[in-house]
């Protein structure tokens, strides 16, 4: 018999560490823009140095979720508050399990007032349509799937894009043939380009001010077309495919926590609920960390650094636990420098005789859904790293990390263990390698301001 | 402008146009770029089975007729004298003065019936001929696919496969459902595939069997699915767009040596017929290798490895230019096996302060459609590289190219990586110094060589 629910296939497989660890789903290709528009580099060198435009419209699910229970049902399912939500503000919208987990975190748009456009992974939306489908919700739903998940890849309802870097608003002055609305970070406005309206929301990236701009599929063209255009004097580059996801190890923020809905008995009708074919069901974990209790690959909003949305003002699925968690201790994000001489050791080793570490793809060396490799110290696990790439801007292999308060001070010596265990996983993009372990330095979220101010101020690497 | 005459004319230096062309990475368009990982996948065709799909990247010239034979042999040095139908052979067309203009396969599919199949230079030089040389033919040209599809479906006349590697003949035997009848290297014959008689070319690389097939593209995905079935227990792995390409470095065929028509009287009208959008119009010439003269990037046949197809028993275009060249002494192909430390010190640089050395990508290093990287001893130029990466089965990064004829195999050269005062303004070229990698000169085909005398090592005998 196959499995018709998510329940079914853990059922199945036993352990859903196991079958995520081995899923065979293969790579994750970021969609619809080619792996490069001119060469990785240079196009991760334009977002410190000029201006870059990122083309967010086809790795991301949108759902709009409208009508008179829209904020009941998102308050009852939101670690944030919904209180005076004003409309011209964006908010990051974080569900958690009912043991106080992350199910995943999504950009919430109002779009009016008791209507919302969410977008992100889908993790997150799905578990908001189950709600709606079974809470009793007077609500209306409408799901957008990302590219790689629907039979017409490139017939989404909404284009998105991103101008970000240090000339963002320059392009974004001569695009519109005056200056740009002058918003704070995360409101919302509107705007003309090329004789389309476009939607915008105030941005930006290692500190940096930048937009991201939205509209109807049919016209996102028209206006990239006249951004590239306005942009060519600025040295604004397009950024491909194998760029575009290596950006979050300069700014910081973590992609890949693994939905929290794997276990607990509350969860099961959730289980239940979810497709043998959905993204939980199909996602893989890659990496060195591994732990037979799925728990342990789970973050709570404090791990991601989003301990400061959470608000007890309002009911919500994981206000109890995460009441009992909120005095700590609490994990912290971090980034974790990687020892250039080991980088190299492993590197350097598919050119060597002996055996060979897990290939370190540039400049993104993810290679699961969900990376999660081990982090030692004293001999001992002290937290996961979830996202490993190179920054041509800072030269360096930079990991995000999620490490015990004790080893999170900025200069502390850890390790990084790189690759999997007994040659590797039954995963399609793990050939057969060898285990190694990288010497690493714990640092700042996000690397590059922290590395800026440090320039000026004798810097953490002193202090530390 | 409207043809490749008035390009050259409005650029001045057809070099100089190429060298900095705008036109980005030569793509092997639509196929996924990744089905496992391409380690893995390299690894298939030197241990058990691959699928390759050549449904895309290349030109079908289709030319029907009574004097269709007539035309080709009047443009190829091949001997057209034992070429009947379900035959097959390596055409590389010369200019008048005797340089290779490209290659591909030409395929007698039926009597008066032929198709070219390769990279656009050759098919265009045949379409040319065949359109204005007053020839009893029809001809027709089905173009490669777009290097971005930019989410428009992509269709071809056929789907072409390729089934290789050490256990292709188990596998061709489980998908034709019994012995296959012996058909003889380079001809055709006939194989069952889900029900279907599908005509197949017995190809094959590094001394192993396999067949390539072909058939019209609405039936690709029922035949790719019959073939991966059939693979299944003989650990046959399909391969994607990265991994594709490198197979040459391994088996020693030179895909990309500079059409040789941007000189010469004799060549005008030709140029005036090329459109300004064709690919000597628009490609790219990289690499250490700069010479002013164009002429001096034109290869011979001889240093391709084409001496033996050339037959003076016909007349041809390039005929009496070959004859004077047939009895001197010719540059010699050959793989460069590059230095693991010079190599290593490349990507070291990417994780030091200030301009690195030119990128080295893996597997497929090359950053233009043609690359041209000079070779030296002591200082003065013995030869040129034209096409890298790195072969995970070799555990090396491997180059082809010529050699001048007085060195010997096992001899260390010196191979000059990325281009002069910081780099050309093609678009895959980020600012980057030049560094000498030491090579040795090693056969062609590089891994068979390797395979059998693996004992004692080609290199000691080479140099012994």
């Amino acid at each position: 018999m196959s499995a018709n629910s998510l329940e079914e296939v853990i059922r199945a497989a036993g352990n859903p560490v196991d079958l995520l660890r081995h899923s065979q789903t293969g790579p994750n290709v970021y969609p619809g823009v080619p792996p490069e528009f001119t060469n990785w580099r240079d196009e991760q060198q334009a977002w410190q140095k000029t201006c870059v435009l990122f083309n967010l419209s086809f790795h991301m699910a949108d759902l709009l979720v409208e009508g008179r229970d829209a904020v009941k049902l998102l308050s009852r399912l939101g670690i944030n508050t919904f209180k005076d939500l004003p409309l011209d503000r964006a908010k990051q919208f974080v569900p958690c399990s009912h043991d106080g987990h992350v199910i995943g975190d999504v950009i919430l748009f109002p779009l009016a007032a008791s209507r919302f456009n969410l977008v992100g992974r889908i993790p997150a939306l799905s578990w908001v349509q189950f709600h709606a489908a079974t809470g009793g919700y007077d609500v209306k739903l409408e799901l957008d799937e990302r590219s790689a998940a629907r039979k017409d890849p490139f017939n989404r309802k909404s284009y998105r894009f991103q101008i970000q870097g240090p000339a963002a608003m320059q392009v974004m002055h001569k695009v519109l043939g005056k200056p740009p609305p002058q918003i704070k970070f995360f409101h919302l406005c509107s705007m003309t380009i090329a004789g389309k309206h476009v939607g915008g929301l105030r941005h930006g990236m290692v500190g940096q001010p930048g937009f991201e701009l939205f509209g109807p599929y049919a016209e996102g063209e028209a206006v990239r077309e006249a951004i590239v255009r306005a942009g060519e004097e600025f040295g604004l580059r397009q950024v491909g495919g194998r760029a575009y996801s290596s950006n979050t190890l300069e700014s910081g923020w973590i992609p890949s926590p693994l939905p929290a809905v794997y276990s607990g008995e509350k969860m099961k009708p959730y289980r239940e609920w979810l497709g043998a074919a959905s993204y939980e069901a199909r996602a893989s974990i890659g990496g060195s960390f591994v732990s037979s209790k799925i728990e342990d690959y789970y973050f709570t909003p404090w791990d991601m650094g989003y301990g400061s949305f959470i608000d007890f003002d309002h009911d919500f699925i994981g206000r109890e636990a995460l009441q009992k968690m909120a005095k700590g201790p609490h994990r912290k994000k971090v980034t974790l420098a990687l020892d250039d001489a080991d980088v190299m050791r492993a590197i350097g080793s598919q050119l060597g005789k002996g055996e060979r570490a897990k290939f370190m793809e540039f400049p993104s060396a993810v290679y699961s859904m969900h990376p999660f490799d081990n982090v030692v110290a004293g001999g001992r696990s002290v937290g996961v790293s979830t996202w490993i790439g190179y920054s041509s801007n800072e030269g360096k292999m930079l990991t995000l990390a999620v490490l015990e308060p004790d080893y999170a001070r900025p200069g502390t010596p850890v390790s990084f263990v790189w690759g999997e265990e007994n040659g590797g996983t039954a995963k399609p993009t793990v050939e057969r390698h060898k285990q190694v372990e990288i010497k690493a330095v714990v640092s700042p979220v996000p690397y590059v301001e922290a590395v800026r101010r440090s320039y000026t101020e004798g810097g953490w690497r002193k202090q530390a | 402008m409207k043809n490749l005459e008035e390009v050259l004319r409005g650029a001045g230096n057809p070099v100089d146009m190429l060298r900095n062309s705008q036109i980005g990475a030569y793509v092997y368009p639509v196929v996924p770029y990744e089905f496992s990982n391409w380690r893995d996948e390299q690894l298939a065709w030197q241990k058990t089975a691959v699928l390759y799909d050549q449904s895309h990247h290349m030109v079908e010239q289709y030319v029907e007729g009574p004097d269709a034979l007539k035309l080709f042999s009047g443009l190829g040095g091949n001997s057209f004298t034992n070429f009947p139908v379900d035959r097959a052979k390596q055409l590389a067309p010369t200019n008048y003065d005797g340089y290779v203009i490209g290659d591909g396969i030409l395929f007698h599919l039926a009597p008066q019936k032929l198709v070219f199949v390769g990279r656009a230079p050759a098919a265009s030089w045949i379409e040319y001929h065949a359109r204005t040389g007053g020839y009893k033919v029809k001809t027709e040209k089905d173009d490669r696919s777009p290097g971005n599809t930019k989410g428009k479906a992509v269709v071809r006349r056929n789907y072409r496969f390729q089934i290789q590697g050490p256990n292709a003949t188990q596998v061709i035997e489980k998908l034709h459902g019994g012995p296959v009848p012996e058909i003889k290297f380079f001809n055709m014959g006939v194989i069952n595939v889900a029900g279907r008689k599908v005509r197949a070319l017995r190809h094959g690389m590094a001394g192993a069997p396999g067949l390539e097939i072909w058939g019209p593209y609405e039936e690709r995905e029922e035949v790719r699915a019959a073939i991966i079935a059939a693979g299944r227990d003989f650990g046959l792995k399909e391969v994607g767009a990265r991994a594709y390409a490198t197979n040459t470095l391994e088996s020693g065929w030179i895909p990309s040596p500079l059409p040789a028509v941007y000189t010469g009287e004799s060549m005008k009208k030709y140029r005036e017929w090329l459109p300004a959008a064709s690919y000597e119009a628009t490609g790219s010439i990289g690499g250490s290798f700069y010479s002013k003269n164009v002429e001096d990037y034109y290869v011979t046949p001889y240093e391709m490895g084409y001496g033996p197809f050339i037959k003076f028993d016909h007349d041809f275009i390039g005929r009496q230019a070959l004859e004077k060249m047939a009895g001197k002494p010719h540059r010699r192909k050959v793989t460069f096996a590059w230095n693991a430390d010079d190599v290593a010190k490349v990507w070291r640089s990417m994780l030091e302060p200030g301009d690195p050395y030119k990128y080295i990508d893996l597997p497929l290093s090359n950053y233009t459609s043609a690359s041209y990287d000079k070779v030296t001893r002591g200082g003065k130029m013995v030869g040129l590289s034209m096409f890298a990466g790195y072969s995970y089965n070799e555990r090396s990064m491997l180059s082809l190219g010529i050699v001048d004829p007085d060195i010997e195999p096992g001899t260390e050269l010196k191979l000059l990586w990325g281009e002069e005062g910081g780099g050309s303004k093609k678009t895959t070229v980020e600012r980057h110094r030049q560094v000498e990698i030491r090579v040795v000169v090693s056969p062609v085909p590089y891994a068979k060589q390797a395979r059998t005398t693996y004992a004692e090592g080609w290199r000691t005998q080479a140099t012994a």
